[in-house]
């Protein structure tokens, strides 16, 4: 189903992103082989010019995947319309099998992004450039990465046949198991699940403060590897528990309707602040690896504690949005 | 901190303001075109999205499930006996016969649709009587009645009158009493419509007694549609079964082809305006090279220069989505979107005038704006990046 505006306007974002990927990787070929620090000559100059172009590029990818996430859960949303049996995005992207690797690669691709662009702003924070050769290896590992981006979901687009039946969202999340195919296999009960969710937030919590009281590489470690377990179980804690409360429908379990305008978008203030708080927690210690290279201590320190301090405050916020239907559902009774 | 850096991407914002107004003739030329793409995929997008709507609101009205009888790969007349084999299925709530079929009137050079029904046996909530704007149904012994759309009324003149006659196939005139009028909120549906007996239909079209065009199934579950759908198919293997959601599901795969192909032939005129943005971006003339380089000189780095010229594509763009998104809502809403309707629209020679409601969600917007905005941005990068990376010393030097 190529030949449709959601699909034409994913597939043009793609190509855009693509051709500036290309355009960066040719920059960081050049500079992996003709970068001299210490030299002044022409081509040295030129490098350092490029340099601005790879990363403003990237700074451009990342927007631009960004947008094109979002668009391709819409246009799964849009997709489910034609397929027979979809009832909203999750019947969509299990179509075929292509929907949910686009959709993970794509989240993957923001993350990454992310952290290169966090690289490249340490590293100019120090006059003698120490990250070069790994911002730009990490940089030549993003051209394959959006190939296969481009690749999945072309075919996924390509794949949507708009007769074939799928699952809709309420049997997909439901709790009946047995012949239909389940995207998170629900064996846990709610109570178990959510007394793990608040447990991890206090963990979370409470790590985050002991590392802006006092730094440790081990903790910042802990609290980096805390909260991608934080993450996972976000997801599924919203599949299971948070998004049905959302809904105020028992067997409506979808991560995705919740982007709606029809509960308010709610999703996009849901996601816009776990992903973050999970990019900005996790970061704090990856920058603790280069905190060793020349002239980056002072530079790294200061965002490992802006980056802790700025994720403990979107788990305020996430845990305050997840929590908010629930618990009002508990005091009021649910829709009036 | 980051106040302070909020103040300095204010102070760069309000640089590259001044600085797109100093170069008006230029801003305003891309602009102007930028408006005029978007507002060309902004009206198709619009266009298509309200007249799914509109589908989607006039498929409320048809039967659940609609049976036709096929011979040779054509549709011919199903026998009424066939109403038989469909009692023993559970679920299904009314079979209504239905003379279905266009009136080329020879006169006026228009296409009327005429519908024969037995309508006191369709079910509440599907009757057409509700959706009439005066006059009432007539009884059922009643003869030689008629429902008629707006542009019937007007194609024949009905004001004073309400009688008319229209051709048998034998050329014998058959003469028709105006007993109500469809109101203009189901327009697209009825606004051709002709609406009379079965019998008068049958006499009309000079059908055979015991045949008709096809059959209205009105299902009471909607759940069970596909189910029973299935039943009737194996029951009656030479009929085609017609579900409603199927019919849905149809008309957005064709509204959403034939958006994506005027979408298509639009790309074209936008990878002409991503050429011409490029090409202006990157024409630096000897004034804008000796700026950067005074900006340069006075302490401004690279970056800096690349947030100005950001802050610039995306102002032009901002506005150029305004403008073009506004453009096309009146485009479509005030004008019915006149340039776009014959494509998107089937044929008929009695037009409805529509009146189309855009609904743009964030998602539309977004969707648009992934169209236009991102391919104009990825343009401007490079040049940017090349103006903003101009020496200090070789604009000043000369």
């Amino acid at each position: 189903m190529l030949l449709n505006p959601w699909s034409l306007a994913l597939t043009l974002c793609s190509l855009v992103v693509l051709m500036l990927g290309a355009v960066a990787g040719k920059t960081a070929a050049r500079v992996l082989r003709f970068w001299e620090p210490g030299s002044d000559t022409n081509r040295q100059i030129r490098l350092e010019n490029e340099i601005w172009l790879s990363s403003t590029l990237v700074a451009y990818g990342l927007g631009f995947q960004i947008i094109t996430l979002i668009l391709f859960v819409l246009a799964a949303d849009q997709f489910c319309q034609v397929i027979v049996g979809a009832m909203c995005a999750t019947g969509a992207l299990l179509a075929n099998p292509y929907g949910m690797p686009a959709l993970m690669v794509k989240l993957f691709g923001v993350f990454f992004y992310g952290f290169w662009i966090l690289l490249h702003q340490l590293d100019i924070r120090s006059e003698h450039y120490p990250l070069v050769r790994i911002k730009y290896l990490a940089l030549l590992l993003v051209l394959p990465m959006l190939v296969l981006d481009v690749s999945l979901q072309t075919l996924y687009i390509a794949g949507i046949k708009p007769d074939i039946i799928t699952s809709c969202c309420a049997v997909v999340f439901g709790e009946t198991t047995g012949t239909t195919t389940n995207l998170l296999t629900t064996g846990y009960s709610q109570q178990g699940l959510l007394v793990v969710f608040i447990g991890s937030i206090v963990g979370l919590m409470a790590m985050g403060w002991g590392l802006l009281r006092r730094w440790q590489a081990g903790l910042a470690g802990l609290y980096a590897a805390g909260w991608l377990w934080y993450f996972g179980l976000s997801l599924v804690v919203i599949i299971n528990v948070i998004s049905s409360y959302v809904y105020a429908m028992p067997y409506h379990k979808c991560p995705f309707c919740l982007l709606k305008p029809e509960y308010h978008y709610f999703g996009f203030a849901l996601y816009g602040a776990l992903i973050p708080a999970t990019f900005f927690g996790a970061s704090a210690a990856m920058a603790g690896l280069v905190r060793g290279k020349t002239g980056l201590s002072g530079v790294v320190d200061y965002y490992q504690r802006f980056a802790v301090k700025l994720s403990l405050m979107l788990l305020l916020i996430f845990s305050g949005l997840s929590f908010y239907h629930y618990l009002k559902y508990l005091i009021t009774g649910g829709e009036g | 901190m980051a106040l302070k850096n909020i103040e300095k991407q204010l102070n760069i914002l309000d640089y590259a303001l001044s600085s797109l107004w100093r170069r008006r003739a230029k801003s305003f030329s891309i602009l102007l075109v930028f408006a005029a793409i978007i507002f060309l995929l902004a009206s198709f997008q619009m266009v298509t999205q309200s007249l799914s709507d509109k589908a989607k609101q006039v498929l409320a009205y048809t039967p659940e499930i609609t049976l036709q009888k096929m011979s040779a790969g054509r549709q011919e007349a199903i026998p009424l006996a066939y109403r038989e084999q469909l009692a023993g299925i559970f679920g299904i709530r009314r079979v209504v016969p239905r003379i279905w079929g266009y009136y080329f009137d020879e006169v006026r050079l228009a296409n009327y649709t005429v519908m024969g029904m037995e309508l006191e046996n369709m079910p509440e909530g599907a009757r057409l009587d509700a959706s009439l704007a005066n006059g009432k149904m007539p009884g059922p012994e009643a003869r030689g009645w008629v429902f008629v759309g707006h542009s019937i009324k007007e194609a024949l003149n009905l004001d004073e009158r309400y009688t008319f006659s229209l051709f048998r196939p034998d050329l014998t005139l058959k003469a028709f009493t105006v007993s109500g009028e469809f109101s203009r909120d189901t327009d697209i549906l009825t606004n051709d419509l002709i609406v009379m007996n079965l019998a008068d239909a049958r006499d009309l079209y000079g059908i055979p007694a015991g045949l008709v065009t096809d059959f209205c199934v009105y299902v009471a579950n909607p759940k069970e549609i596909d189910t029973i759908a299935k039943k009737i198919s194996t029951a009656l293997p030479s009929v085609r079964v017609l579900t409603r959601p199927q019919i849905q599901k149809t008309y957005q795969v064709v509204f959403g082809w034939r958006s994506g192909f005027g979408s298509i032939c639009l790309l074209a005129a936008l990878a002409a305006f991503v050429i011409l943005a490029w090409d202006k971006a990157s024409g630096l003339s000897p004034e804008e090279r000796r700026e950067i380089a005074i900006l340069k000189v006075l302490g401004w780095e690279t970056s800096d220069i690349l947030a100005t010229r950001f802050w610039e594509s995306l102002i032009v763009s901002g506005l150029a989505c305004i403008l073009g998104m506004t453009a096309a809502y009146i485009h479509v809403v005030y004008f019915a979107a006149s340039l776009f309707r014959p494509v998107l629209m089937g044929w008929s020679v009695l037009r409805p005038d529509l009146h189309l409601l855009p609904r743009m969600a964030a998602g539309d917007i977004l969707l648009i704006l992934a169209f236009t905005v991102i391919p104009y941005l990825a343009a401007t990068v490079i040049p940017a990046w090349r103006s903003a990376t101009v020496p200090a010393d070789s604009a000043l030097g000369g």
